[in-house]
């Protein structure tokens, strides 16, 4: 084909105009001008994604099922375990909730509602090529989900809400890279980070914060929550560690844990639109001077 | 017009069906198969315009979590390198889909994005460019053959 001189000059300005856009997106961050041009997106696509998600989700279900034939027999085994386990998990998270509530009782903080879930479907995802790990779920602003709100399943954290639309909304993983949540090691205080490492989600690594703090594989991780519940709610289940890297002389330590999600094949998922009626962070800590 | 219609549609497909199925460790890229299939036999020019257009749909198409126009430089990019051509249509089709990934980790990596690290690049690379190779006889052709019929 030809390579003329106009269509060098028009690569070179399409070029610029591309890199001009991913500089004013990357440096405005939040709000940025083209903000309304990813809603508008949102809004055409999302919808599309929805219809189309009635079609997809047979196909993919059928794919995984012949994929899946021939390690049913082991899968089935190890269900029946995971199931063991997550019973065994189930009862201490019932002795969790019974200590919380004892504690929310001395404190004189009545009235703690549960957590309203919202619940939605996966419709799309993106994650392959790139770098980053995101689905879309069909619920948005309409269903009252808002950005920066918890996603879970029956199993665990999924992710967060980084752009609502009015029918759809975005999800960042627990798998992506560039995010991260608090999470707290069962049994003790000891608090930690956990953020993704790619590799479809099969591990997130954790930074427990304390490097003195005992860390061993089969310890389990819930959620530490942030302020205000936004963007993490406290108390969900993450996964458990799996592995402990050696980190001598380093002042946090890392280990990988295996997210109780199957974050590879996400179908209806919960959004947790309302957090309790009063953060109890706040009544426990007391009051600083000059925080708001 | 249809060179559009098969940019958004790949995109839909790439979105919503190749990236939930289970395939191990990666998924191809039905989308820049797709740009350099309708860049093959329209000339560097047409193919950086529509790499461009295809690249900010892919942007702006949910969900996304990047910066929007890392995909649109990328795509650009090989539109036009397809559209010259590099000795042949196979040789311009593994170039391209080869140079793609490194490009949009490039692009990734210009603005600090954490989820470029040599690690990612390395596990993920190959198995996305392999995939996207085995899938290529047939986006190319579908692309090259539905232009073939429309345009003439």
């Amino acid at each position: 084909m030809r390579d003329t001189r106009r269509a060098r000059l028009i690569l070179g300005l399409l070029l610029t105009a591309a890199l001009v856009i991913l500089t004013i997106d990357h440096r405005t961050g939040q709000d940025s001008p083209l903000g309304p041009l990813r809603g508008m997106g949102a809004a055409v696509f999302g919808t599309a994604e929805q219809f189309g998600g009635a079609v997809g989700r047979p196909v993919a279900s059928f794919f995984s099922a012949m994929a899946g034939a021939p390690g049913a027999q082991d899968r089935i085994k190890r269900l029946e375990e995971e199931n063991a386990r997550l019973r065994a998990g189930l009862s201490a998270s019932a002795l969790d909730r019974k200590r919380s509530q004892e504690l929310r009782s001395m404190l004189g903080l009545s009235g703690l509602g549960g957590y309203t879930v919202v619940s939605a479907n996966v419709v799309a995802r993106r994650g392959h090529p790139g770098f980053e790990d995101a689905v879309e779920i069909d619920a948005g602003t309409d269903d009252g989900v808002r950005t920066d709100m918890t996603v879970l399943n029956g199993y665990g954290l999924i992710g967060r809400v980084v752009q609502a639309g009015t029918t759809t909304s975005t999800v960042v993983l627990l798998s992506d890279p560039a995010s991260s949540a608090g999470a707290r090691l069962e049994g003790g205080n000891e608090i930690g980070v956990v953020s993704g490492v790619g590799h479809g989600g099969k591990l997130v690594r954790f930074r427990l914060l304390d490097s003195t703090a005992p860390l061993a594989p089969g310890l389990r991780l819930v959620s530490f929550g942030s302020q205000k519940a936004a963007p993490y709610v406290s108390g969900v289940p993450i996964g458990v560690i799996e592995r402990v890297e050696a980190t001598p002389g380093e002042l946090t330590r890392i280990a990988y844990a295996r997210p109780f999600v199957d974050l590879t094949s996400l179908d209806v998922v919960g959004v947790v639109v309302k957090a309790p009626k009063r953060d109890p962070r706040d009544a426990v800590l007391p009051v600083l001077q000059g925080e708001r | 017009m249809i060179a559009a219609l098969a940019l958004v549609a790949a995109v839909l497909v790439q979105v919503m069906l190749v990236n939930r199925l289970p395939l191990p460790m990666g998924a191809p890229d039905v989308v820049l198969l797709t740009v350099i299939g309708l860049a093959l036999t329209r000339g560097p020019l047409a193919g950086a315009v529509m790499g461009f257009c295809g690249g900010l749909v892919a942007d702006l198409i949910p969900p996304t979590a990047h910066v929007v126009g890392q995909y649109a430089f990328v795509y650009a990019l090989i539109g036009f390198l397809a559209g010259r051509g590099i000795g042949g249509m196979v040789p311009t089709v593994i170039v391209c889909v080869l140079a793609a990934p490194p490009l949009a980790a490039a692009v990734g990596g210009l603005i600090g994005d954490p989820r470029v690290t040599l690690e990612a690049m390395a596990e993920v690379m190959p198995v996305t460019a392999a995939y996207t190779l085995l899938l290529a006889p047939v986006v190319v052709w579908l692309t090259t053959r539905g232009d073939r019929r429309y345009a003439s």
